[in-house]
């Protein structure tokens, strides 16, 4: 009965495993800032599966791995918010978001 | 094969399939419309490992919130014909794919020789308990977690407001 393919806690750390594939590929190779951002929020997804699966697998006696991934979403929320800021103050003194071209903070 | 192993595979290759998107389209609309993707399969997957409020919480504060903040970055920014060009070299393609596979196989490894097979059947978190979790024993965090998101908003609101009075 527990034979199904989604009780293995190996296919979900793959998933996680790919998000962070895929968010670490992103962040390097992505040239504009909204890119990165938008890979950056891969890799946290896939952070918080990661959690989700061990704490459903490995302790399922308490839930800090659930509360850990709420705080995660908590943070992501502001980090959109302040790169939101950040990427609008760039684009006003450089006319474009590119990240090759920040080369310092203050000017 | 039932119906819910069906669902599931369905879900994880809308995941799969979603972050690719978002990694390898060349615009950033396109982009972002493949992390949304990814964030519904990846609340799919929430479901299936027993936490339907996390399931929630995904949709309402990932696609919810996040995603309409980086799609009114993607507005601010200029018009769409002026945006430049996200496919670059085949060097920082290779160099990136070249990172990534690192991180990837130092992980398989660790994945694979580190965790049990087979999980434990029984799982029921509800609601009730995450809530008396956090506020019994993760009170500070919670509330810490709060007071970051009152700075990040200031110092969001700051930094459009004195860029534009400088200017």
């Amino acid at each position: 009965m527990t034979d199904f393919f989604y009780n293995y806690l190996h296919i979900y750390l793959f998933v996680a495993l790919f998000l962070l594939f895929c968010g670490i590929a992103g962040v390097v190779y992505r040239r504009t800032l909204i890119g990165m951002l938008v890979s950056m929020e891969l890799i946290m997804n896939g952070a918080g599966l990661n959690l989700v699966a061990l704490n459903r697998f490995i302790s399922p006696e308490n839930a800090y791995g659930m509360a850990f991934t709420l705080i995660i979403m908590g943070i992501a929320a502001a980090e959109a918010a302040i790169a939101l800021g950040i990427i609008l103050l760039i684009f006003r003194k450089y006319r474009h978001i590119e990240g090759g071209d920040l080369k310092e903070m203050k000017d | 094969m039932s119906i819910g192993e069906l669902i599931f595979l369905l879900t994880i290759i809308v995941t799969m399939g979603g972050a690719l998107m978002a990694v390898l389209s060349g615009s950033v609309v396109y982009a972002l419309m493949g992390l949304v993707t990814a964030m519904f399969g990846v609340a799919g997957l929430y479901v299936y490992l027993d936490s339907p409020f996390l399931a929630m919480m995904q949709i309402l504060i990932y696609v919810g919130a996040v995603s309409v903040l980086i799609a009114f970055a993607v507005m601010l920014i200029g018009p769409l014909y002026r945006r430049p060009k996200e496919w670059t070299t085949a060097g920082k393609f290779g160099a990136a794919l070249g990172v990534a596979l690192v991180t990837l196989f130092m992980f398989v490894r660790f994945v694979t020789e580190t965790f049990p097979r087979v999980g434990k059947p029984s799982f029921a978190m509800t609601t009730k308990e995450i809530g008396r979790l956090f506020f019994d024993n993760l009170v500070l965090p919670f509330e810490l977690i709060s007071l970051l998101i009152v700075v990040a908003i200031l110092g969001a609101i700051m930094l459009a407001l004195f860029s534009r009075g400088n200017k």
